[in-house]
């Protein structure tokens, strides 16, 4: 039972505005080790707000954010890293001008190594096979010096996850992996994300709008709306929750999906 | 082919001295001092992305720190050129920690408001930099070598020319060059990569400053005056001018520019009048028609024809 664990990530009582207008109010997380969490719920329901928090982009009006016991709450986005809290951004934000494996090894910054040759080398001959594995493990394989920007959209959606992975994260905060891809890649992507959660113990963190993705993959899943949280439980018992399909699911869903 | 191209450069830059005369040796000295303002240059705005239009002002204070090391204390050129790069970097991290904090065009003009102030500086500070009278720069010396003519400071300009363009090579193959285009590509991002974003900008621009000031540092080799004059803004937009000739981003780009864009700018001096018109027209073309540089553009050229 995950939930009888310590949390990895816990979001205690968190409230962001944005002038007046209040984004997320009192809102709690815990996820659990080794777990995947979507957190879901309808456009400006304060998803991607609370993850930008976490990831410490947006400072919060009130509330704490804790990692692993400690308190991350007022530490600098850059600190996130050398944690191993690694996040991918809902609008991809890549190195384009760089080639894809230049890409994973800024990834790898925090791990290139303290003495003067590590600091020099080009390619430090020690993030070789590490680097080497997560590119086979992305299936971008056959991209290794292309730019990021001449990718297609699914592969630099994968890009970001790879760069991602040579953080050596924890946990990983996903803003809408999926958005965009076509259905032969989200199987790719759920069995990815799986095999990371299960065989590697990552703990995942998603906000997804693709519900086939969410109920294949998620231990638990909490539904946002209007900046609170409105249910949390199973996939299973969020798809029946009355106010989650009213609010964000809608009938068909709830029926079928 | 980058082989060929090192040993054209090796050939030509040997044989420079041997068959030439003194003016061109001593264009071809400003142009390697030129090449070394251009890799800084290259450093802050084409690795890490940030203006910095106070180029000229590092190069002045480079200038001014070198010759006055060298010529009122007669310290050997190897320390008065670093001392005038020492110089320059410790100003400029000390505005780039306060510049740095703005962005974009707030950037561009507290870099070219520093770049103004500083000039005034030079005309004003009678004192130590000779205010508008200029400044008398003594002959280099290292032990007993005195170097008089614009071709015996040729090898050491050359020579420190090749130092820095290495250190460039070196930095940008280094986690810190890939930290400079993680910032130039995009600052959120790197920030979650764990780069320090802050930091890595004032670095980029303390090693700019850095060259800026040995560039100083080599023109008091083959100079004996300089006026604050030709520190301003204008010599600022000439570096920038150079190294967006060149090709932005690339090292290659920012040597090719130097060289090039200064053989361009030595041809005009017969036409001063024209030297501007002519300097807006050549950018206005490059951004139009070759927006990556002279050097991506023949290259690109050069591929169409050999598929062609």
């Amino acid at each position: 039972m995950p939930e009888l664990r310590t949390p990895l990530l816990s979001v205690e009582n968190l409230t962001i505005a944005f002038g007046g207008l209040v984004a997320v109010r009192d809102f709690s997380i815990a996820v659990a080790p080794g777990t995947i969490h979507a957190l879901i719920g309808p456009n400006g329901a304060g998803k991607s707000t609370t993850f930008n928090c976490i990831s410490r982009l947006y400072r919060p009006n009130a509330g704490r954010i804790l990692f692993d016991g400690q308190d991350i709450t007022r530490l600098p986005s850059s600190a996130m890293a050398g944690l191993g809290i690694a996040r991918s951004f809902q609008n991809l934000e890549l190195f384009n001008e760089l080639t894809v494996y230049e890409n994973i090894l800024i990834g790898a910054h925090c791990h290139c190594g303290a003495s003067l040759r590590d600091r020099l080398s080009a390619r430090p001959p020690h993030l070789a096979a590490e680097i080497d594995r997560i590119i086979e493990r992305t299936g971008l394989g056959a991209y290794r010096e292309t730019k990021a920007c001449n990718l297609d959209f699914g592969h630099q959606k994968l890009l970001e996850l790879a760069r991602a992975l040579a953080i050596r994260p924890r946990l990983l905060l996903l803003d809408e992996p999926a958005a965009g891809l076509r259905n032969r890649e989200i199987a790719i992507l759920d069995g990815l994300l799986t095999d990371l959660a299960r065989r590697d113990g990552l703990t995942i963190l998603l906000v997804e709008h693709v519900m086939q993705l969410v109920m294949s993959i998620s231990d638990r899943v909490t539904v946002l709306n209007f900046g609170t949280k409105i249910a949390e439980g199973t996939p299973q018992e969020v798809k029946s929750n009355p106010a989650v399909v009213e609010a964000y699911l809608g009938k068909e869903t709830a029926l079928h999906g | 082919m980058r082989f060929l191209a090192i040993a054209v450069a090796a050939a030509v830059l040997i044989a420079l001295p041997l068959v030439t005369t003194g003016y061109v040796v001593y264009l071809a000295n400003l142009l390697l001092t030129f090449t070394v303002l251009c890799l800084g240059m290259h450093i802050v705005i084409g690795e890490t992305g940030q203006f910095s239009l106070a180029h000229a002002a590092f190069y002045g204070i480079g200038i001014y720190a070198a010759g006055i090391a060298g010529t009122t204390f007669g310290t050997p050129f190897p320390v008065s050129i670093l001392i005038g790069g020492l110089a320059a970097s410790a100003i400029g991290f000390v505005i780039g920690m306060v510049a740095l904090r703005m962005r974009d065009i707030y950037l561009a003009l507290a870099t070219f408001a520093f770049g103004e102030a500083m000039q005034w500086v030079f005309l004003n500070w009678n004192a130590v930099t000779g205010g508008p009278n200029g400044l008398r720069i003594a002959p280099a010396r290292l032990f007993g070598l005195e170097l008089v003519t614009d071709k015996d400071a040729y090898p050491f300009v050359v020579a420190t020319a090749i130092a820095m363009l290495v250190l460039t090579v070196i930095v940008a193959r280094a986690r810190l060059g890939r930290s400079f285009r993680a910032v130039r590509e995009s600052e959120i991002a790197a920030q979650a990569m764990g780069v320090p974003v802050r930091r890595t900008k004032v670095v980029a621009f303390g090693i700019s400053a850095f060259f800026a000031g040995i560039a100083g540092g080599m023109f008091t080799l083959f100079s004996t005056y300089i006026h604050p004059d030709s520190l301003g803004f204008q010599t600022t937009i000439l570096v920038l001018t150079m190294v967006v000739v060149g090709g932005l981003g690339s090292i290659g780009g920012a040597v090719g520019g130097a060289i090039a864009f200064g053989l361009i700018s030595e041809l005009l001096r017969q036409a001063p009048s024209f030297q501007e018109i002519a300097y807006g027209a050549i950018l206005i073309v490059f951004m139009m028609y070759a927006p990556k540089g002279l050097f991506a553009f023949l290259a690109d050229r050069f591929r169409g024809a050999r598929h062609a």
